[in-house]
């Protein structure tokens, strides 16, 4: 399954650079994300309860930046197991100054694979589960980017 | 009883006690002590499995046991392919009961789990932690062939099961004298993989006896004979020691054709706790794991004249194997398949190379009509794409080209020798009972709000009644194709009858009670038949191929024959006449010219078996039992119409009407046959408009539920009208040929072809199956761009 | 197909079955079960208790009142399709309740359950968003009564929290020269709407004095088609008019688009201007 898309921020680049890098505010916005724990180099282990209406399962993985270009570019990769199946994915993050610096457009783009009973009994509902989960993500380091920074 | 039986419509006596609920199913076998096991499948299409920890699990509530790929080392063989296609360089994958290292498909087994209650083991299941590395995957057959293909199997190359080809005449020679002065039609046919959807799913129950050192195995098999071979074969349980019972089977479409892991899996545990072992799948646990049907890329080409007459077919098929080789797999895109290429036509030259694929998919097996669908579709494709490209009606091309009618033997190019036909005179019955010249009027008006009308030709014929066990040998079919009977008269008149095949919904208790009947004259009511229990009945090989009626009912007819022969004896004694002065008419035996002082049969059977007044050397009792070997197939054959409505606006298509004329030789039953025909054409009607199983890219089965997986449902269809014709096979005792798969070999083609006419003002040249409203709308605007 | 364990409560108010959710987090309502029980089976949802409010007798029943058809949600959708008010004051309701899934489903599926459970493919969220539905929620706070807009707020996402419940649904009833009417592209295996359009007109003397029109299945929450209905208002109730104001349905449906194995959202699209179209068509003569 492909996923992309954009979202803008109302904030200079480090800035969203820093936020989309810092495992404390991934946690907190990634939706139903319970932990995140130091797991080597750029890597995390997380457990996470995705859930969508009634339809909920706990999920244990890993999340693993490479590839990293400060500020500009890193791959997210995302790998997690629970009793409903697996999803795995990996997404290129790509930050792109606008409106002079001020903003900040966010490019994603990637790839997911869905395994074990969602896949095969909500593949309906995948591409938008996936959608809606990303811009919850997103809705969430935008509103942490446009507050100011952490003192 | 009249033998007027045999023709008569009567009721299955089979469907009392399968509305009211009161058969009894793998499902509603209960045994003390009995215990449950579930599978745990694989999650990934093609993965290494890197660490299994079952710990959890076996601490788990109610569990017994939990066995992994290591736990079966040495005590369960890998699963034997039961279809050794000679000449095709075929390589046959180890396919293990349990993966231990590769898991291979999404149904692969990892682990099992046996607990007290089903809900303990699903609950165990969770606990089971499995890392798996994932691997590349390819499920599309001629993508898994290509070069750079993921590899399935380390031992075997380009993922390439086997190279089967049939040839017969100059086909180049054809080809090259047709781009110079006739015409060639090309085209690229998707079979799509489709699953069968038996509506009881599948499931075993294993009783192992420590003290004995017996086991019987409760199973949803087609076959429980071949069943126990390959049972004793995987299990080491000796053939002697081993009762397979094919209770009451909920239909199977040939994927109840295949033994499968988790039934010598369910043996195993069985035998490892010495407790009885029920394993039954969830109907999404069918679609992982049972056996899919189809799954061909077809390149095919065809030679003809200007004037339509056909002078060459070539095609290569990359046909989607799964990930392993099920029981009789390389033998249903060959030999069913390739052999029956020339359908009813006169094609005096052909070439057919067939590539079996490796994939990361469920294992393919037979699905009604087996390599025959898929082998008439491209026939009837090629045949309305020449008549277009000639602008012919395909009626006419068909004609032109048809076999004329013969009565006892008609050898085609691939060697077989069909037994007897009249497909011009199917075609034109055909047309005339549906007007079919009114119709084409009716679409030569134009389309009505934005609704194109479309009919669609198939003519078939197919080889059913397998068939003459000399052949099934040089084929490499790993066993024999006749099938038996045993005929039992108790004293009272009333009859057992012990077959070897094993019908699971076709309704042979009823039709062999009319054969018995009709034969020897006895009430269908006093005859009650035997199946499904290789401790009760004679060795068989199965119910699959619309062979049952064809070789099974032959066994029964010769059998009953035999004991009407030594009943006359009897009646001659009892009526101090000579044999040769005996006549015999409905169940009465009688001196020529006394008909009022004859023996019944009922008489018969009472002295037969008191035994008190015999004639010399006679041995008391009246039964008699038959093998019987078919001299050939039997080539059963028709011609169907389909009348579609496709709606430009959305691409929906509507089936507005559908005839299927069919000779199967007398019918024995027609309500039976008529029951045959429309579920046989329902189904093939649903490959054409709505079935398919799709994979990801990453070789997840995403129609895995009938959510998305879109079975044909009444309301969509349209009455569908059942003509015939009859045309006796000439080496059958009854003369009947199968009617089992007819409908499903027809109907994909019929629809598929009417669709397509309609589409044809549109410009529209091809649209893969199934149909669905955006596949037709979007060939639509792309042939309005165009 | 075995359901994970879970503890099992019924209600008899809607009061004790706030006090159970409230006592039970992650608690799941049971109505009908047609949307829950499969989830439960294929352990795709494992809450630890389920509380069933299914035998809740006040929220049972249609009644018409105030203007508006009250209907329960614990109402069935085969109780929903045989009522004669609803096929009088909401034939579009009626309409879409009797495609709804099988006569199983219908029997035992709820109208309640169908639109808290919001499915993104479902019939009932179009034809309530056309038709200026209400939904009357009892929680914490009290009772409060929100518009389908605000109701439905993402796939299978509602304004319901956890420990509110949804008791009615309240349709405003048709005025005489009003019609409306639901037509659906059904999925060949599930019958969910790959695309549904309801379409509610008002229009006496041939002139469409007010349009309402949603479209379903096609994207996440049900779409209002304002461009349609702007541009069927105050025009003659011609098959031309109504066929070039369909035209515009598909305007109104953002960037996201649901598509699937089956139907992808282009396509979806697409063809929803035909399915408007015929909604129209058939509203208008209801209307007429």
């Amino acid at each position: 399954m492909d996923v992309s898309a954009t979202y803008t921020f109302d904030a200079p680049r480090q800035r969203v650079w820093d936020l989309l890098t810092d495992p404390a505010e991934i946690a907190g916005c990634l939706p139903g994300c319970d932990s995140m724990e130091p797991a080597g180099d750029d890597a995390w282990r997380t457990t996470m309860t995705i859930g969508i209406a009634a339809i909920t399962g706990r999920y244990e993985g890993t999340v693993r930046m490479t590839n990293r270009q400060a500020p500009e570019r890193y791959t997210l990769n995302v790998a997690g197991r629970g009793r409903p199946g697996f999803v795995n994915g990996s997404a290129t993050l790509t930050l792109t100054e606008e409106d002079g610096g001020a903003r900040t457009r966010v490019d994603v783009a990637g790839r997911a694979q869905v395994g074990g009973t969602i896949a095969r009994f909500g593949q309906r509902l995948l591409g938008g589960v996936s959608k809606m989960t990303m811009d919850r993500f997103f809705a969430c380091l935008q509103q942490k980017a446009a507050a100011p920074a952490d003192a | 009883m009249s033998s007027r039986i045999f023709g008569s419509g009567i009721r299955r006596r089979e469907d009392p006690r399968l509305i009211t609920g009161s058969a009894t199913y793998t499902h509603d076998i209960v045994l003390p002590g009995m215990v449950h096991a579930v599978m745990l499948r694989s999650s990934h299409a093609h993965a290494r499995i890197t660490r299994i920890d079952t710990e959890q699990a076996k601490a788990a509530p109610g569990v017994l046991a939990v066995y992994t790929g290591a736990d079966i080392e040495g005590a369960l063989q890998p699963m034997p392919c039961a279809w050794l296609l000679p000449d095709s360089d075929l390589k046959i994958a180890a396919y293990p009961c349990i993966a231990s290292d590769v898991v291979r498909y999404t149904g692969d087994i990892v682990a099992v789990v046996v607990a007290e209650q089903p809900s303990q083991g699903y609950d165990a299941l969770d606990l089971i932690e499995v890392d798996y590395e994932p691997l590349p995957s390819v499920t599309d057959p001629e993508a898994a062939a290509a070069d750079g293909a993921p590899q399935l199997h380390a031992d075997i190359e380009g993922n390439q099961a086997f190279h089967w080809t049939v040839a017969g005449g100059d086909a180049d020679a054809a080809f090259a004298e047709a781009e110079a002065s006739g015409v060639v039609i090309k085209e690229r046919i998707l079979q799509q993989r489709l699953i069968p959807n038996a509506m009881e799913p599948r499931g075993a129950v294993a009783q192992y006896s420590r003290a004995t050192g017996e086991l019987t195995l409760w199973n949803t098999t087609q076959n429980p004979h071949i069943l126990r071979f390959l049972c004793s074969v995987v299990t080491g349980i000796p053939e002697d020691k081993l009762r397979v019972i094919a209770p009451e089977v909920g239909g199977g479409f040939g994927s109840k054709i295949a033994a499968y892991p988790a039934d010598f899996v369910t043996v195993f545990c069985s035998k490892q706790l010495g407790r009885p072992v029920k394993w039954i799948e969830t109907r999404s646990e069918n679609y992982q794991a049972t056996t899919h049907g189809r799954d061909h890329v077809q390149d095919v080409e065809l030679a003809a004249t200007k004037d339509g007459k056909i002078t060459g077919l070539r095609c290569t098929v990359h046909a989607g194997m799964g990930a392993y080789l099920s029981t009789a797999a390389p033998g249903i895109p060959t030999i069913l398949h390739g052999l029956m290429l020339s359908g009813c036509y006169t094609i005096p030259a052909l070439k057919e190379d067939v590539y079996g694929v490796y994939t990361n998919g469920v294992p393919v097996e037979a699905y009604r009509g087996a390599g025959r669908p898929e082998a008439t579709f491209m026939l009837e494709r090629l045949i309305d794409m020449l008549a277009g490209e000639l602008g012919m009606d395909p009626a006419d091309v068909r004609r032109r080209n048809f076999i004329p009618k013969f009565d006892d033997g008609h050898k085609v190019i691939t060697t077989l020798n069909y037994d007897s036909g009249d497909y011009p005179g199917a075609l034109d019955k055909l047309l005339e009972h549906t007007g079919y010249a009114g119709l084409r009027a009716q679409q030569a008006a134009g389309p009505v709000n934005g609704k194109y009308l479309g009919l669609g030709l198939s003519s078939y014929v197919e080889i059913c009644g397998l068939g003459p066990s000399q052949v099934a040998g040089a084929i490499g079919f790993q066993g024999g194709l006749w099938e038996s009977a045993i005929v039992r008269f108790h004293p009272t008149g009333k009859v057992h009858v012990f077959i070897g095949a094993s019908p699971h919904g076709q309704g042979e208790e009823t039709t062999f009670a009319q054969i018995v009947a009709s034969e020897i004259g006895v009430s269908s009511d006093d005859v009650k038949i035997f199946h499904g229990d290789t401790d009760a009945t004679p060795m068989g090989w199965g119910t699959y191929g619309s062979r049952t009626t064809a070789v099974g009912g032959a066994a029964l007819a010769v059998a009953v024959r035999k004991i009407r022969d030594k009943a006359k004896v009897l009646a001659a004694h009892l009526l101090e006449a000579s044999v040769d002065d005996m006549e015999y008419e409905d169940g009465k035996f009688f001196v020529k010219g006394s008909p009022d002082k004859a023996k019944t049969i009922q008489d018969i059977a009472l002295m037969a078996n008191v035994a008190w007044d015999l004639p010399e050397g006679m041995e008391a009792g009246l039964e008699a039992s038959t093998f019987y070997d078919p001299p050939n197939f039997v080539f059963p054959y028709g011609a169907h119409l389909a009348v579609v409505e496709v709606d430009t606006a959305t691409g929906d298509v509507e089936l507005k009407g559908y005839t299927a004329l069919d000779d199967c030789g007398p019918q024995i039953n027609p309500t039976i046959v008529e029951g045959q025909v429309h579920g046989g054409v329902v189904q093939g009607i649903g490959q054409a408009l709505w079935e398919g199983a799709a994979y990801d890219d990453s070789g997840q089965l995403v129609t895995g539920s009938m959510l998305d997986y879109a079975l044909p449902r009444a309301d969509r269809l349209p009455p569908i009208d059942v003509i015939s014709t009859v045309t006796r096979s000439p080496h059958h005792p009854l003369g009947v040929k199968g009617i089992g798969e007819a409908g499903t070999i027809a109907s994909t083609a019929a629809v598929y072809n009417a669709v397509m006419d309609a589409l044809k003002p549109l410009g529209v040249k091809r649209v893969d199956m199934p149909f669905t409203p955006e596949r037709v709308w979007r060939a639509i605007q792309d042939a309005k761009g165009a | 197909m075995f359901a994970a364990d879970f503890e099992y409560y019924r209600a008899g108010s809607v009061a004790e079955a706030r006090e159970l959710l409230a006592a039970h987090p992650g608690a799941k309502l049971l109505a009908g079960g047609h949307s829950l029980i499969p989830l439960l089976k294929l352990r795709l949802a494992a809450p630890a208790a389920v509380v069933d409010i299914g035998r809740i007798g006040e929220l049972h029943g249609i009644s018409n009142g105030g203007g508006a058809l009250h209907i329960g949600a614990l109402t069935t959708h085969a109780e929903i399709a045989a009522s004669a008010a609803v096929n009088a004051g909401a034939e579009a309701l009626a309409e879409a309740a009797s495609q709804i899934g099988d006569p199983a489903v219908r029997n035992r599926g709820t109208i309640g359950g169908n639109v808290a459970h919001a499915d993104p493919a479902s019939d009932l969220p179009t034809v309530l968003a056309a038709l200026g539905a209400t939904f009357t929620v009892s929680g914490p706070d009290g009772e409060r009564s929100l518009a389908a807009a605000d109701f439905f707020q993402g796939m299978m996402a509602t304004a319901l929290g956890e420990h509110d419940i949804l008791t009615a649904v309240n349709v405003p009833a048709a005025g005489s020269g009003s019609g409306s009417a639901y037509v659906k592209f059904s999925h060949p295996a599930s019958r969910y709407a790959v695309v549904g359009a309801a379409a509610a007109v008002t229009g006496a003397g041939g002139t469409c004095a007010g349009a309402s029109v949603a479209v379903g299945g096609a994207t996440a929450v049900p779409v209002r088609c304002a461009s349609v209905e702007a541009a069927l208002a105050g025009r003659a109730l011609s098959a031309d008019a109504i066929a070039a104001a369909a035209a515009a349905a598909g305007s109104d449906f953002g960037d996201d688009l649901l598509g699937d194995v089956f139907a992808s959202g282009e396509y979806r699209k697409a063809v929803a201007p035909v399915y408007v179209q015929r909604a129209l068509t058939a509203a208008a003569e209801r209307a007429g």
